[in-house]
C-alpha cells in the first residue's frame, strides 16, 4: 500500500513539478497565445479553406481541428518533458534517481493530457460559438470521452518523440515535422478517403486519426463508436510502451557513452 | 569595416545627458559629411547583414525544417484538398500558396526568434549600444528570414511538379521572378515592425504562434479574401502580405502584377518607417525599464 502511495506521489506530484519547470508555455501570455488563440485561428483558416473548396462542411473542420488542437500541447509538451531536462542540464540528476522509470516518465506525460483536453475543449467551444455550430447536448459526454482518449494518445506520442531527445540533439526538429504530419495524415483537415492508401495506412498508426473520426460520428448523433475509441487508446498505449522502451534504451546508451548532458 | 561616428562620449565623472543615456542621438551634432557617409554605408551594411544572416540561418536544421519540410506538408495538404475539390487547374495556385505561407512563417518566427535569440545569446545589448542604428541592425535579420522563406517557394513548386505532376505553366514567368523578391522585400519590412514589437515583449513567440494562420487567411495566400466576412477586408488591405500574395498569384495564374506589387512595396516601406519610429520608442522604454536583457 505504501509503495502504491509513493508511486502515485511520483506520478502526480513529480509530473506536476516537471510540467511547471519544463513546459516553456506555462506563462499566461505564452499559454493564451500559443495554446488557446493559435488553435482557434488555425481552425478558422481551415474552415474558410473548406468553404472555398467545398470539400467538406464546417462541422468536419471544426471537429477535426478541435481534436487536432491538443497536438500542440501534447506533442511539444511530451517532447519538452524529456528534452528540456537535457537542455537545462538537469537530466543527470533525474536519472540518478533510484525510482522506477515507467512511473517517472508516465507522470510527466499526465499533465499534458489535461492540458490537451483543455485546449481541445476551449477550441471546440469557441468555434461552436463563433461559427454558430452548436454541439448537441447529448453528444457532449461522448465527445469529451473522445477528446480525453485523443489527448492521452497524443501525449504518449509526444513522450516517444521526447525520448529521442536523449539520443539526438535537434529533437524539436522531429516534433515540428511530426506535428505537421498529424495535420495532413490524421484526416483532421483532409478527408482520408482522398489520400493515397499508403498515407491512410500511416494515418491509422498515428494518434488523433481515430479520435477525429469518432468525434465526427458522435457530433452527428451516431453515438460513441467504441471501436474507434478503442483504436485510439490502443495507438496511445502502443506509443507509451514505445516511449518507455526508447527512454530505457537511450538512458543505458547515454550512460555507456557518457553523453547524458552533451548538447 | 569602419562604423559611422557618434558624438563624443560623456567625460568621466559627469552625469550623461538624457540623449546619451538613450543612445538614440549623438551628444554633439554630427556634421553633414558624416551623415552622408553613414547613409552611403547603409546599403552595404544591409547587404552584408543579409548575406551573413542568410548563411547563418541556412546552416540551422530547425530553420530549414520550417523553411522547407513544413511548407512541403502544407503543399501536399493543399494539393490533395484542391484535387478533392475537383479543381486540378489550380494546383499551381495551391503550390504557390503553400510557398507563400512558408515565407510568412519564416518571417514571423524568424523576426521574433531573431531578437529572442540575441537575448538568449546575450548579444542584444551589444546590438542596441552599437553605433549603427538599431533598425539597420535588425532589418538585415528580418530580410534574411524572408529570403530564407523563399526556400519554401522553391521547395513547394518543385515538390508539386515532381510528385504531383503540377504543370509549371506560369502566366507571367518573368514577372513571377520579379514578384517573389518584391514580396520578400515587403514581408521583410513587415518583419521589421514585428521585430520592433518583439524587442519589448519578453515572450515574442506568444504573439508569433498566434499570428501564423490569421495572416495566411487575411492575405489570401491559399483562400481568396473575398470568402472572408466583409469586416475583415480593411484588415487585409492594410497588410503588405495581401498585395504581395496577390502579385505572386497573378504572376503565376494570370492578372495584373505591377499594381499589387507596387502596393506591397509601398506598404512595406510604410511599415519599415513605422518600425523605425516604434523602435526608437521601444528601445528607450526597454533601456529605461531595464527589460532589454530579460528573458
Amino acid at each position: 500500500m505504501r509503495q502504491l502511495v509513493r508511486t502515485a506521489r511520483l506520478v502526480v506530484i513529480g509530473g506536476g513539478i516537471s510540467y511547471r519547470a519544463l513546459f516553456n508555455w506555462t506563462t499566461p501570455s505564452m499559454f493564451i497565445g500559443t495554446l488557446l488563440v493559435g488553435p482557434v485561428l488555425q481552425l478558422l483558416f481551415f474552415v474558410y479553406l473548406g468553404r472555398q473548396l467545398h470539400v467538406a462542411d464546417d462541422r468536419f473542420y471544426v471537429l477535426g481541428n478541435a481534436v487536432l488542437a491538443s497536438s500542440t500541447a501534447c506533442v511539444y509538451g511530451g517532447t519538452m518533458a524529456v528534452a528540456n531536462e537535457r537542455r537545462y542540464g538537469t537530466l543527470g540528476a533525474v536519472l540518478l534517481s533510484p525510482r522506477r522509470r515507467a512511473p517517472l516518465w508516465f507522470g510527466r506525460a499526465l499533465p499534458y493530457v489535461l492540458n490537451g483536453l483543455l485546449v481541445s475543449g476551449f477550441t471546440l467551444a469557441v468555434a461552436a460559438l463563433v461559427l454558430g455550430l452548436p454541439v448537441p447536448a447529448d453528444s457532449v459526454p461522448q465527445i469529451a470521452a473522445v477528446l480525453v482518449a485523443a489527448a492521452a494518445a497524443c501525449s504518449a506520442f509526444g513522450l516517444a518523440l521526447g525520448a529521442l531527445g536523449l539520443r539526438f540533439r535537434d529533437v524539436f526538429l522531429v516534433s515540428n515535422v511530426a506535428a505537421s504530419v498529424l495535420l495532413l495524415l490524421t484526416g483532421a483537415n483532409v478527408p482520408r478517403a482522398t489520400l493515397p492508401p499508403w498515407m491512410q495506412a500511416v494515418g491509422e498508426a498515428l494518434p488523433l486519426t481515430h479520435a477525429a473520426a469518432a468525434a465526427r460520428r458522435a457530433a452527428a448523433g451516431q453515438g460513441l463508436d467504441t471501436g474507434l475509441l478503442g483504436a485510439e487508446l490502443a495507438v496511445g498505449a502502443g506509443y507509451l510502451v514505445l516511449a518507455v522502451l526508447l527512454l530505457s534504451l537511450f538512458e543505458r546508451g547515454s550512460r555507456r557513452r557518457a553523453t547524458l548532458d552533451v548538447l | 569595416m569602419s562604423r559611422p561616428e557618434r558624438g563624443a562620449p560623456a567625460s568621466r565623472g559627469t552625469k550623461p545627458s538624457a540623449s546619451e543615456l538613450r543612445g538614440t542621438k549623438p551628444s554633439a551634432p554630427a556634421t553633414s559629411l558624416t551623415k552622408q557617409r553613414a547613409v552611403k554605408r547603409w546599403p552595404r551594411l544591409v547587404a552584408v547583414g543579409v548575406r551573413t544572416h542568410v548563411t547563418y540561418m541556412s546552416r540551422s536544421p530547425l530553420e530549414i525544417t520550417f523553411a522547407v519540410l513544413v511548407p512541403l506538408v502544407y503543399a501536399t495538404l493543399a494539393v490533395y484538398l484542391f484535387r478533392a475539390a475537383g479543381d486540378p487547374d489550380r494546383l499551381l495556385t495551391a503550390s504557390v500558396g503553400a510557398g507563400l505561407m512558408g515565407i510568412w512563417s519564416s518571417v514571423l518566427f524568424g523576426s521574433g526568434g531573431a531578437v529572442q535569440n540575441q537575448r538568449w545569446l546575450g548579444t542584444l545589448e551589444c546590438l542596441v549600444v552599437a553605433p549603427t542604428r538599431l533598425p539597420l541592425v535588425l532589418l538585415p535579420i528580418t530580410l534574411a528570414t524572408s529570403v530564407v522563406g523563399t526556400y519554401s517557394m522553391v521547395a513547394t513548386v518543385a515538390w508539386g511538379w515532381l510528385l504531383f505532376g503540377v504543370p509549371l505553366h506560369f502566366a507571367h514567368p518573368v514577372l513571377f521572378l520579379l514578384a517573389v523578391p518584391g514580396c520578400v522585400l515587403a514581408l521583410g519590412a513587415m518583419g521589421l515592425l514585428l521585430a520592433a514589437t518583439f524587442v519589448l515583449m519578453r515572450n515574442a513567440n506568444a504573439l508569433a504562434n498566434a499570428l501564423d494562420a490569421p495572416v495566411w487567411l487575411l492575405s489570401g495566400m491559399l483562400v481568396p479574401v473575398t470568402v472572408l466576412p466583409a469586416w475583415t477586408h480593411p484588415l487585409s488591405w492594410a497588410l503588405p502580405t495581401t498585395w504581395g500574395a496577390r502579385a505572386v498569384h497573378a504572376a503565376a495564374s494570370g492578372g495584373p502584377v505591377a499594381a499589387p506589387l507596387g502596393l506591397a512595396l509601398g506598404l512595406g516601406a510604410l511599415y519599415a518607417l513605422l518600425a523605425v519610429a516604434v523602435l526608437g520608442r521601444v528601445e528607450a522604454r526597454a533601456r529605461a525599464a531595464a527589460t532589454l536583457a530579460l528573458t
